[in-house]
């Protein structure tokens, strides 16, 4: 066993019993009060705002799919898509999904569908607001903006793996006034995001969705559970820089 | 609920079979992983198929109805069938025909798309860098040592702005990227482990 893969299987040893005492500890009831995160607080308004104007939501999930190293990006912006598929399901308003890498196709299509049980008609016609643009990222931002630019939105939430299309897709939006949630955790686009963004999500933030929109309790353990991790590793570090200054 | 369940138990199978070929250093292990890994990428080539109907059924409804902008519809679907047409007849996407439309059209269409970029950065720093809060100032204040740091004249005005220049790219920048990226990965992981362990199901939706 090389180095790399002596400290991978030492963090799932750490991280893998702190993941299921933090679950358990959530189910039982003993849940921890989570600091405030505007974006999610907006996200639980957009759908609102969005049927009062007679205008549509749109969701873009990036330029990331499910078979690449930032499946997790992809899996945070489906589950922040669940709950505004949800919420919009009751007054028939599917947002307008878009994305790049078509392997998120089909869980997009499912997290639209959902909501409607065995209604499979206004189902099929609710997934058909899913669309996807084109796997290039240039020629992804441009259908992104022509959407942004021709169709009526209200608001436009932006959450999974973008690249520098980010700013393409924010500032075509910007122009028409419409208001944004972004959320990226790549640090090379996280200032585009900041810079034109009402609310954003930063980083890690994205991965919470779950715990924030849906309070599902695993989620809100595994919040916990990094905690732990984080002041482990930092704990490490801090103790490997005394050891080798020391000895 | 029974194809709930086989989807979970082979979800699960997967990638934990994935996961110790990982670590583990077994022929026959690494070869079942490498398998896997080789499966998924012909699924996700299938998945570019799904993504051809989407447009057409997308497009050609916007045609239909003749939606606002349904002309442009037509163009991507005329150049849909074009490019499909040369590719097929030409012999696949390494003939000189294919090379030729990539490099005529699609890659000048991207180069000047991305051009905009430079335009809408100082759009969005002018913006961003009205200050509104300590958050918004701070980022002023840096963006401006680091922006003048960068050029000659910065170093004219006073020769230590390339110096703090690097001290604030060095240390706070960097200290900050790596937060964030650490924080990033234990978020990644969490959720990949959340999958792993059939606790989140996106795929049994």
């Amino acid at each position: 066993m090389n180095e790399t893969q002596l400290v991978l299987l030492l963090f799932l040893v750490a991280f893998l019993p702190a993941l299921y005492l933090s679950g358990r500890r959530v189910q039982k009831g003993d849940s921890p009060d989570l600091r405030s995160i505007p974006a999610f607080d907006a996200l639980r308004g957009v759908t609102a705002r969005a049927i009062e104007t007679g205008r549509a939501v749109h969701f873009s999930l990036g330029v990331g799919g499910i078979t690449g190293d930032t499946t997790a990006d992809s899996l945070a912006g489906l589950s922040a898509l669940e709950y505004l598929a949800d919420q919009s399901a009751a007054a028939d308003a599917p947002p307008t999904v878009t994305l790049a890498d078509p392997t998120l196709l089909p869980l997009a299509q499912d997290a639209i569908r959902r909501p409607y049980g065995l209604d499979q008609e206004e189902a099929s016609r609710a997934a058909g607001h899913v669309r996807w643009i084109a796997p290039e990222a240039a020629a992804y931002a441009g259908g992104v903006m022509s959407i942004l630019g021709m169709e009526a939105v209200d608001a436009n939430v932006m959450i999974g793996e973008f690249g520098d299309e980010y700013l393409l897709m924010a500032e075509a939006a910007h122009r028409r006034q419409i208001a944004q949630i972004g959320g990226a955790t790549d640090p090379n686009v996280i200032p585009f995001v900041f810079a034109t963004a009402d609310q954003t999500l930063m980083g890690e933030e994205m991965y919470a969705a779950g715990a924030y929109l849906k309070h599902k309790p695993w989620h809100i353990g595994s919040l916990l559970a990094q905690d732990f991790m984080r002041w482990f590793i930092a704990l490490a570090i801090v103790a490997l820089v005394i050891i080798n200054t020391l000895f | 609920m029974i194809s709930r369940t086989v989807s979970t138990v082979v979800a699960m199978s997967v990638g934990l079979l994935v996961l110790a070929d990982f670590f583990v250093n077994a022929d026959s292990i690494n070869a079942l992983g490498l398998y896997l890994i080789r499966t998924a990428s012909i699924v996700a080539a299938f998945a570019l198929v799904l993504g051809m109907v989407n447009v057409l059924t997308v497009h050609l409804g916007k045609i239909s109805h003749r939606d606002k902008g349904w002309g442009y519809s037509g163009v991507l679907l005329g150049a849909l069938f074009l490019t499909l047409g040369i590719g097929f007849m030409a012999g696949g996407p390494g003939s000189s025909w294919m090379q030729q439309l990539f490099e005529a059209v699609l890659f000048p269409l991207e180069a000047t798309l991305f051009s905009l970029l430079a335009f809408f950065s100082i759009t969005a720093a002018y913006r961003a860098f009205r200050v509104k809060s300590l958050e918004t100032g701070l980022f002023v204040t840096f963006g401006v040592i680091v922006l003048l740091g960068q050029v000659p004249v910065g170093a004219r005005l006073w020769d230590q702005l390339p110096v703090i220049k690097d001290w604030v790219l060095e240390v706070p920048a960097l200290a900050g990227a790596r937060g964030i990226l650490l924080g990033v990965a234990l978020g990644a992981a969490a959720t990949g482990l959340r999958v792993l362990l059939g606790i989140d199901r996106p795929y049994v939706n």
